[in-house]
């Protein structure tokens, strides 16, 4: 297709399959919101730099607002929402909310599925790779200390896991 | 003089102290949570704000008409479709306060760039922007003034006819010129303090609607849902039919304080009738959003050779912007607070707020009070460094202490415990790194810092909760109270949890609604623990000893042996033996015509402040605190690299300890970007750049954990003796910074941000100096 | 925050992207990372009719062919980063990657576009000016080859005609006794570089240079490379401090950058002669290390 009307997008978001009618211009981000109604997924600059925005396309952390809905025709989304069953959170959200690492909560999203992402390429990263993996996602209430610790927290709780008990 | 260690509290709390989760936590690590824009309702429209591209003319003509003619535009409003255009703030009595109108949409003068002249309502966001374009206004440009001390000249464009001087406050106490003059030594600083952006990562944002009632419902993020009664004046509307719902802010720290978003939403609701939604853009937020008060402060501090303070003359200029929001009240509580935490007898302090035709200034995190600290720290090292004593023991010959009188001729009297918090910070920094390589310095800097919480005496602050206990037992609260993000909800349950003993998750607070909950009073001044926290606490209080006499009769029992836990009303230390469950204490209640609701109000102190002696009442009360820091600088490059961070405050009382730390930690990052990278630069009037991209705000990458030290003195004004903390910890990292810095270079850097260009240039003329 | 509408075509190859282009004219933009085009169009500055999306494309492997690397023009900079064989043989390349912007803008953003942008102040151009780069550009008459030197001209300016893409970069190996160094100054981790050098410095068995390149990005309308008339003072020589800063502060003095929010130009020119000295240091301390000297 080569025009500016409306094309048929088609994916999948935290398993689900979904699909929309979206002008080129459109972003994933307006859609995702807008049109498929994943508010969790939110806006706070445009330029990709603040991580508020941030979704798993097949995986990797992408800033939604920088997409096209109509590059994401194919992909695989898992948005923070996706990360648990709905109603149970991941293990990964439980150590957030142990540890305080959401103050105004706009940013938690964006810093639980860059922390996830990380983890499966490096189950225990150092707490100086958690903060350069994490410095596109801006926070402003908690001075990131709380962040870091409850990723590293569940880092040694899943390891501790896969581990098992000696 | 030596200040006594505060001893550890004695009492034992059972949820107080604690740090559980509350319902809106989970709902945020969840993605649950429905912020402003989240909001969805059928035949949404995209409203949008129209904003002048030039600091300052005269409009000599818009044209609307093809905006208006573009397929799917449903309103284009100007300020002729205003009925009521001005917004006029409450006088607070400075010397010659001006009585300055704003207009919500500009009429025929333009004063800041970024001025609202129109607003925008569309089917789609893509069309509001293309209406935007097809706006077409006609400027004539006006000679502007775009600095304050140049705005105070004599024939200075003026930027509103009555002057460019909004307010003058002055606060005096003994002959500070003749202490002066006797003093053994003078020292004398000038400091610049820049223009800073909020940045909470959720941009303004509201949706507005039409109720099935007709009241115009605004359900929007901001931290005063109080605006309700201006917006309909606004409208031209009774009270009764403009309501305001506060959102979990996104983030707050002052630029929710005064309207955003609400009239413009307003505005375009009443006149379209149908749902709006408007958010703003990131950079347009930068550009017109308001801004921390950029400061000129010009100290003189008279000293006697054994170091202890005998006058303090302080000058502060502040940039007010445009238009006059809360600049009389900032730089307020700057000039009561400009001499920091110290003994000083004789004291004169002057702060003017002055117009200028930049983007308004208003409240920040700190408000004043926060940008005075990086003139009176920097002042005390500058001392120790002329009379050859310590940095500390400057501090500790003139710390203040319960009992003092401070430059208001009040009297503190809650504990001060600057001293135990700036040792422990310091001993919490360890010892101190070796350099990394050639060309490296390490220096070691504190700053102590009194921030008041709490309003403004002289307001005579209230805030009302109301409490419920229901038929099944659990707790209901109502409050008018907005949540930065920062716990407010949750430290009402909290306080209810204690003392009622209902657990946390049977407890349901609803906050923030201009027609359903009592009226708190906004979220700012680091007041709404002191003030919802006593009214909530002073509602269960009501509601338990309105309870506990049918408990006592239904169990036979002395009242005093009784006690509320678990959601019962048992015998003290009777374990799981006899008691009542609050459902049932509630029948009886209803049976026995006893109320099972009760509305707590909690008045501030109130007092008289006479602004022509600048002596009187000002604040409640003040936290103390000291932050502490290593750095290392690159003196070929000028780039300062923080080591160590440690940041001490007495917080009175910790009702939840995570909260506090968070905040603490939370605060000091904003005050260290502050400090090192944070401005927003301002060619005459036009804001250089609007990217976030450029707006240089700590990331998790560059600075060290923050150390935190609660230091719990037991006296605070707030319920079971805490403190506020939203705002102290915000002051001392600028002057922490810059004491450290010249520690590590002997330069000191008077003007904010720390960039290592200007830390070079200072190196460069010491050693220019030193030739 | 929206942006404005435009056309959109999907192509699958860049003969059909070149083909695309020529027919639309100067109205069309490619878009393959999106990371620098699509902020533009979100703060409506851009305002293309059409988007050419090459994604599509897609990339195949890094491959190495004697002296060098291939990477095709769609290469993720996280690709790169983390490629073993890039790590190993063009060190200096990964490292580069690995400063551009954020997890996100690496994941998203490619080689090809970097070029293709001409940020002066990209690492990326950067690294390519001073390995010497070869980009591989195609247009409707074939293929042609450019140095990374004469692609990037100016600022956001490259010689790419409208209708011509980057198709594939290849960059030199790393010998033995060379060693290699990419400095960045910038305000925070992560942001755009004020000053970054880009060095690579060879020795022979007693220390003594043989070779040296270096080129500086955010002091010129694009990476300005440290002509050889000023390196040549290093060859023969052991690369000692005090000739390192001699030789840095003669670069530094031939660059007059302009000044921005962030730095005036008067720093930036400062901080170059302290980087050059520093990245030729610590190039030339990895040749001396372990040969080829990993990341």
């Amino acid at each position: 297709m080569s025009d500016q009307s409306k094309q048929r997008v088609t994916l999948t978001v935290n398993g689900e399959h979904r699909e929309a009618w979206v002008f080129p211009h459109e972003s994933l981000l307006d859609v995702l919101r807008d049109v498929l109604g994943h508010y969790e997924v939110r806006y706070g600059c445009g330029e990709g730099v603040c991580g508020t925005c941030t979704v798993l396309v097949d995986g990797e952390p992408v800033s939604g607002c920088l997409l096209l809905a109509v590059q994401a025709d194919g992909c695989s989304l898992v948005t923070v929402r996706g990360l648990a069953p709905a109603g149970d959170l991941h293990p990964l959200q439980a150590c957030f909310l142990r540890n305080g690492a959401a103050q105004c909560g706009f940013c938690t999203p964006g810093m639980l599925l860059t922390a996830w992402a990380l983890l499966q390429h490096d189950p225990r990263p150092s707490r100086e790779r958690i903060r350069r993996e994490l410095v596109g996602n801006l926070c402003r209430c908690t001075g990131y200390s709380k962040i870091l610790d409850a990723v590293e927290e569940h880092a040694a709780e899943a390891a501790e896991r896969a581990g098992g008990h000696g | 003089m030596a200040e006594t260690e505060v001893p550890a509290r004695q009492e034992a709390y059972r949820v107080v102290g604690q740090s559980p989760s509350h319902h809106d936590f989970v709902d945020k690590v969840e993605g649950s949570l429905l912020y402003a824009a989240d909001w969805q309702l059928p035949g949404l429209l995209h409203g949008k704000v129209v904003r002048a591209e030039v600091p300052c003319a005269r409009i000599a003509g818009m044209e609307v008409s093809a905006a208006r003619a573009l397929p799917g535009v449903v309103a284009v409003l100007t300020a002729a479709d205003v009925p009521w255009n001005q917004v006029l703030e409450r006088p607070t009595g400075g010397l010659g306060e001006l009585a300055v109108a704003m207009p919500v949409l500009a009429a025929d003068r333009v004063r800041y760039q970024g001025e609202p002249i129109a607003l925008i309502a569309a089917v789609t966001a893509q069309i509001a922007e293309q209406a935007a374009e097809l706006i077409d206004v006609e400027y004539d440009d006006l000679p502007g003034v775009f600095d304050p001390e140049r705005a105070l000249e004599p024939g200075a464009p003026l930027v509103h006819d009555q002057g460019n001087l909004l307010v003058s406050w002055i606060i005096a106490r003994g002959d500070a010129a003749a202490a002066l003059a006797a003093a053994d030594v003078v020292v004398e600083g000038e400091y610049r303090t820049q223009r800073v952006e909020h940045a909470y990562l959720e941009p303004e944002a509201g949706v507005g609607w039409v109720d099935t009632s007709g009241v115009i419902t605004l359900r929007v993020s901001t931290q005063v849902i109080e605006h309700a009664p201006t917006i309909a004046t606004i409208l031209g509307l009774p009270q009764s039919k403009l309501r305001v719902i506060s959102t979990y802010m996104g983030g707050g720290f002052g630029g929710k304080e005064d309207m955003t978003v609400e009239p413009y939403l307003a505005l375009l609701v009443w006149r379209t009738r149908r749902p709006v939604r408007m958010v703003w853009e990131r950079q347009e937020s930068i550009m017109a959003s308001t801004k921390r008060h950029p400061f000129i402060l010009r100290y003189r501090t008279g000293v006697q050779r054994d170091g202890s303070i005998v006058a303090q003359e302080v000058d502060i200029v502040g940039d007010a912007g445009a238009y006059p929001y809360l600049s009389p009240r900032v730089l307020f509580a700057a000039c009561a607070t400009a001499s920091g935490p110290y003994r000083v007898p004789n004291v004169h302090h002057r702060a003017r707020a002055v117009f200028t035709n930049n983007a308004p200034t208003s409240a920040f995190r700190g408000f004043g009070a926060m940008q005075v600290t990086f003139g009176y720290e920097q002042q005390m090292d500058r001392v120790a460094d002329r009379l050859g004593l310590t940095p500390q023991a400057v501090r500790e010959r003139n710390f203040l202490d319960k009992g003092d009188t401070i430059p208001t001729g009040e009297r503190l009297d809650t504990a001060v415990a600057a001293g135990q918090c700036l040792r422990r910070a310091l001993a919490a920094l360890g010892e101190p790194a070796r350099p990394s390589g050639p060309g490296r310095r390490i220096g070691r800097g504190f700053a102590v810092n009194m921030q008041p919480y709490g309003r403004t005496v002289w307001f005579h602050d209230r805030a009302s909760c109301w409490i419920s206990l229901e038929a099944d037992g659990s707790l209901l609260l109502r409050s008018g109270i907005t949540d930065l993000g920062a716990g407010q909800a949750a430290s009402l349950a909290q306080i209810a949890s204690e003392v009622l003993g209902v657990p946390l998750g049977e407890i349901g607070v609803h906050i923030g609604d201009s027609q359903l909950t009592p009226p708190a009073g906004g979220t700012f001044a680091t007041r709404q623990l002191y003030m919802s926290g006593n009214a909530a606490l002073a509602a269960a209080r009501a509601l338990r000893a309105g309870l506990l006499p049918v408990a006592a009769e239904l169990l036979g029992a002395v009242p005093d042996d009784l006690v509320f836990e678990d959601g019962m009303v048992r015998e003290r230390d009777t374990g799981a033996g006899r008691g009542i469950r609050l459902a049932e204490l509630a029948a009886a209640c209803q049976q026995r015509s006893v109320p099972t609701a009760h509305l707590g109000t909690w008045y501030a102190g109130t007092g008289t402040f006479d602004p022509a002696t600048g002596q009187g009442a000002s604040f409640p009360d003040y936290t103390f605190g000291a932050h502490a820091a290593d750095v290392e600088v690159d003196t070929e490059t000028g780039q300062v690299r923080v080591l160590g961070y440690a940041a001490a405050h007495d917080v009175g009382r910790a009702i939840n300890p995570l909260r506090v730390e968070g905040q603490i930690q939370g605060g000091a990052y904003q005050g260290l970007g502050y400090a090192l990278g944070e401005e927003i630069v301002v060619d005459d009037g036009q804001v250089a750049s609007t990217l976030l991209a450029s707006y240089l705000l700590p990331n998790a990458a560059d600075l060290p954990d923050v150390r935190v030290i609660v230091v719990e003195s037991g006296e605070g004004k707030g319920p079971f003796g805490a403190r506020g903390i939203g705002e102290p910890p915000i002051g001392n990292p600028a002057a922490t910074i810059a004491n450290a810095v010249a520690a590590a270079t002997g330069v000191r850097v008077t003007q904010l941000p720390i960039t290592p260009e200007r830390l070079l240039a200072a190196l460069d003329a010491a050693a220019g100096d030193a030739r | 925050m929206v942006a404005a509408p435009f056309g959109y075509q999907r192509v699958s190859s860049f003969d059909e992207a070149v083909q695309a282009l020529h027919e639309r004219g100067e109205d069309a933009k490619v878009i393959a990372g999106g990371q620098s085009l699509v902020p533009m169009l979100n703060l409506r500055v851009a305002r293309p009719e059409w988007l050419i999306d090459i994604n599509p494309v897609g990339a195949g492997p890094i491959e190495e062919h004697g002296g060098s690397l291939g990477l095709p023009a769609l290469t993720r900079h996280r690709a790169i980063e983390e490629s073993e064989v890039v790590r190993r043989r063009c060190p200096i390349l990964a490292e580069a990657a690995a400063h551009v912007g954020n997890v996100r803008t690496r994941t998203r953003g490619t080689l090809g576009g970097s070029l293709a942008h001409a940020d002066p102040a990209g690492e990326l151009p950067c690294v390519a000016v001073a390995l010497g780069a070869e980009i591989t550009v195609q247009g409707p008459d074939g293929a042609r080859q450019v140095a990374a030197g004469d692609l990037l001209v100016s600022y956001f300016t490259t010689t790419l005609a409208a209708d011509e893409v980057v198709a594939e970069v290849r960059v030199p190996t790393l010998g033995q006794r060379s060693g290699w160094s990419f400095l960045e100054l910038s305000r925070r981790s992560s942001d755009w570089m004020v000053v970054g050098v880009a060095a690579l410095v060879e020795l022979d068995a007693e220390g003594a240079v043989t070779a040296a390149s270096a080129a500086v990005g955010g002091v010129a309308e694009r990476p300005w490379l440290v002509p050889a008339e000023v390196l040549l003072e290093l060859f023969g020589e052991a690369p000692e401090q005090a000739l390192l800063a001699r030789v840095a502060e003669r670069a530094a003095a031939m660059v007059d950058p302009d000044d921005d929010v962030h730095a005036s130009g008067a720093y930036r020119q400062r901080v170059a002669a302290v980087l050059v000295r520093r990245a030729l240091a610590e190039a030339a301390a990895r040749a001396t290390g372990n040969g080829s000297g990993a990341p």
